[in-house]
């Protein structure tokens, strides 16, 4: 699998996670209790022995660049390939901040043309599942195909979802964004493609000297009759995370034994993340955990139901946590409740305080706040 | 050669087959055995010489090194992939031509690597053990061994009067120059017991391992030759008193009870404080996951686990899994194991990979200070409804 590069995109949708993506991009949005939602991508392209990968940033790109550090945790710190993050301004044809993907494609073309492989994989960041790369490399050639767009099946939840019409052989013979939410179930594409680097250059260089910015209308559905578009439809279980209310459902169904079994069991391998050195979990005697999902480095004394805990989180006598998620460094003080609640990192709630949401709603409680 | 030098090289003992460990270090050496859920023994002396500034480790391997090995590897999560420096493995090897020998003792297995201390230039060299549980700054020690304007300077911790005996007693004038080593002494003059962690001037120490070796009689040993050779030349050696927690987890009840220190916070070990991290290398594993059934108090949990049975008083390691009406109290289970529903496990230590069967039983509840330790041995497997009793080991 040494043929492949890949480009991933930092952010795409963000403005959708509203307090959530406040301080950061989506790639580096926390995710089941210690990860962030790039390690899965990262994880699956290092896993299938992708390891030239260029990461495009648009904005809040600092939590990213954190996260990331050299690539070490996820063995990309290479003498060849390795990680490359490109910041907004690398672009020197565009004086802004880039529109849509093609133009920041455009930017970056010096890195597809030097690299010697044959293949790309462009991907956003926002993909939950566990892919293995080489499968969708060797289906992408027995196919015959130009562009190979991962899919899977699902209710469309959120507006500009890119909807697939197959024929019996998984070509893509038709395609719709969709504007709203529906509850038909439906093939849906992942925003991760695979071709020849040569269809890439060609599809950006033409579209972007036309003026056309969107990836997904410009190259993919303005193509569906001119090129040779297979789908790759994955089994197992695919998330896209766009919204609030997404990664909230998402999150909640990583404590679906199944679900997580195919998340971290999955055909794509391991999955990587920043090391932090943290202790094992403390449990003390007051301590009622059930059914959720706790990082190393908490210290419990408290009640905790159906929620995930991320990495150093502290659990007071009398606090009770139910159907929430507390990210990183939050302190649940005594006597203190959350329901249907998303504590961000570095989030205290004071003794005896009470939040909840709805599950439609869930509250949000932003960065290093204290209530 | 290596032309950077380093003013202090760490030697890590970590040869040692860790008999009384029985079948625990079957398969590895004693410092590459699982303690505290996500740590091996090895990790306290890399970590407390990171901390200490020490960057170029020898770790001298000889039992079962490829876990070691390959635990270790480039030194990375210990920040020990250095330019200059870093961790270096040292089985014993072939000089010259001739068939190596393999390490005699603790004082020849650093004989034989004279030329690898030698390349480092160093003043001072630190010996230390791979199989002690302690968080030391190893850098005031060495600021005292300046101080003492000593050749030799040995960490000393004090201990009850009646455990002397067990271990290699220092024996010091009012200014902490030892006088007198003694080794298990049965009428012990004093209760300053060694830690097995020396600060030698290279130099002096590098002539006194060559005489030692052209010792025909020697055990080629610190404690039995070495120090007392010293002593006998006149040499300065100076006691280092360390009132931290330390604790050698040589043998299987003091590897359960260090295990438990670091449950109770009043042992004198905290590892969550962050002035001093001990650092492991990770596994790749989700969080872990508490079941519907689950109950767990005064206890540990490592990433990767999944439990919906009852843990009290226990600490387990990454990767188990307890299911559910399994009961887990005042044991140790490493990692990986398995816990089946209805088992019950009672001070007990079950090893890497052990499967315990439905409502098999391991161990029992003991009150005062007469216990023993069940132990399943790593991949070890408990049939459905087996009883392993009391104290009792099986494999």
């Amino acid at each position: 699998m040494n043929n492949i590069i890949s480009v991933i995109f930092a952010s795409d949708q963000e403005t959708k996670l509203d307090n959530l993506a406040l301080h950061r991009t989506a790639a580096s949005l926390p995710f089941a209790g210690r990860y962030r939602c790039i390690d899965f991508t990262l994880s699956n392209l290092v896993n299938s022995q992708i390891t030239s990968i260029g990461i495009i940033t648009r904005s809040n790109y600092s939590s990213l660049m954190d996260h990331i550090r050299m690539g070490r945790d996820w063995d990309l710190n290479r003498k060849n390939g390795g990680i490359t993050v490109f910041p907004p301004y690398a672009s020197n044809t565009s004086r802004n901040v880039f529109k849509g993907k093609i133009e920041a494609l455009y930017g970056i073309l010096e890195f597809f043309t030097k690299a010697p492989e044959d293949y790309v994989i462009v991907t956003n960041s926002n993909v939950i599942a566990s892919i293995n790369f080489e499968d969708v490399y060797n289906e992408h050639i027995k196919s015959g195909a130009d562009i190979t767009v991962v899919s899977y099946t699902a209710k469309p939840t959120t507006s500009k979802r890119l909807l697939l019409e197959l024929d019996g052989n998984n070509k893509v013979v038709g395609t719709r964004i969709t504007q709203t939410a529906s509850e038909n179930e439906t093939e849906i594409g992942t925003n991760i493609y695979l071709m020849k680097k040569d269809i890439l250059v060609e599809q950006v260089v033409d579209n972007f000297e036309r003026g056309y910015i969107d990836f997904e209308k410009n190259i993919i559905q303005q193509n569906v009759d001119k090129l040779n578009i297979h789908a790759y439809h994955l089994t197992q279980h695919c998330a896209l995370i766009d919204d609030v209310k997404s990664y909230y459902a998402e999150s909640m169904l990583v404590l679906n034994a199944k679900i997580r079994s195919e998340l971290f069991d999955g055909p794509g391998g391991n999955v990587y993340t920043k090391v932090k050195d943290s202790v094992p979990t403390r449990y003390r005697d007051n301590a009622v955990v059930q059914n959720s999902l706790i990082a190393d480095g908490c210290d419990i004394n408290g009640t905790v139901i159906n929620s995930i805990l991320f990495r150093g989180v502290v659990v007071e006598e009398g606090a009770e946590i139910k159907n929430s998620i507390v990210m990183e460094g939050g302190i649940i003080k005594k006597d203190a409740t959350l329901d249907y609640t998303i504590t961000d990192k570095n989030v205290t709630i004071t003794e005896d305080k009470h939040m909840s949401g709805t599950e439609m709603f869930v509250t949000v409680i932003p960065k290093n706040k204290t209530v | 050669m290596l032309s950077l030098k380093k003013e202090t090289v760490a030697m890590l003992l970590a040869g040692g087959q860790g008999t009384r460990l029985y079948s625990l270090t079957r398969d590895v050496a004693k410092p590459a055995v699982s303690f505290g859920g996500k740590y091996r023994i090895i990790d306290f002396p890399l970590s407390n010489c990171v901390n200490s500034n020490i960057d170029t480790i020898g770790v001298l391997t000889q039992y079962k090194p490829f876990d070691l090995n390959q635990y270790i590897g480039n030194g990375q999560p210990w920040d020990l992939d250095r330019l200059s420096g870093g961790v270096f493995v040292l089985p014993p090897y072939s000089r010259g031509g001739e068939a190596g020998d393999w390490y005699k003792g603790t004082a020849n297995a650093i004989y034989q690597n004279i030329e690898f201390v030698d390349k480092f230039s160093p003043e001072y060299v630190l010996v230390l053990s791979g199989d002690h549980i302690y968080k030391m700054d190893y850098d005031k020690m060495l600021d005292y061994h300046k101080e003492k304007g000593a050749d030799c300077t040995i960490a000393v911790i004090n201990v009850p009067l009646s455990e002397a005996s067990r271990f290699g007693i220092m024996n010091t004038n009012p200014d902490n120059s030892v006088y007198e080593f003694e080794e298990k002494p049965k009428q012990p003059k004093s209760t300053n017991a060694s830690m097995g962690i020396y600060i030698f001037n290279w130099q002096k120490l590098r002539k006194y391992l060559i005489e030692d070796e052209n010792d025909p009689n020697s055990s080629n040993d610190f404690g039995k030759n070495i120090i007392p050779n010293m002593l006998k030349d006149g040499q300065k050696l100076f006691a280092y008193n360390f009132d931290g927690y330390w604790k050698d987890v040589g043998t299987i009840a003091s590897l359960w009870e260090a295990n438990m220190d670091i449950i109770n916070e009043n042992s004198g070990i905290n590892l969550a404080d962050n002035s001093w991290k001990i650092y492991a290398r990770n596994t790749a594993e989700h969080p872990h996951v508490t079941g519907q059934n689950a109950k767990i108090m005064n206890s540990l949990v490592t990433e990767g686990c999944e439990i919906d049975g009852t843990v009290i008083n226990s600490v387990i390691s990454s990767g188990v899994t307890i299911a559910e009406g399994a009961i887990v109290e005042n044991s140790v289970i490493m990692p990986n194991a398995q816990i089946e529903a209805g088992a019950e496990i009672k001070y007990a230590i079950v090893g890497q990979g052990a499967v315990v069967g439905k409502c098999a039983k391991v161990g029992e509840s003991q009150n005062g200070d007469q216990w023993q330790i069940a132990v399943v041995g790593p991949y070890g497997k408990v049939a459905d409804k087996a009883v392993v009793k009391i104290g009792e080991m099986v494999d």
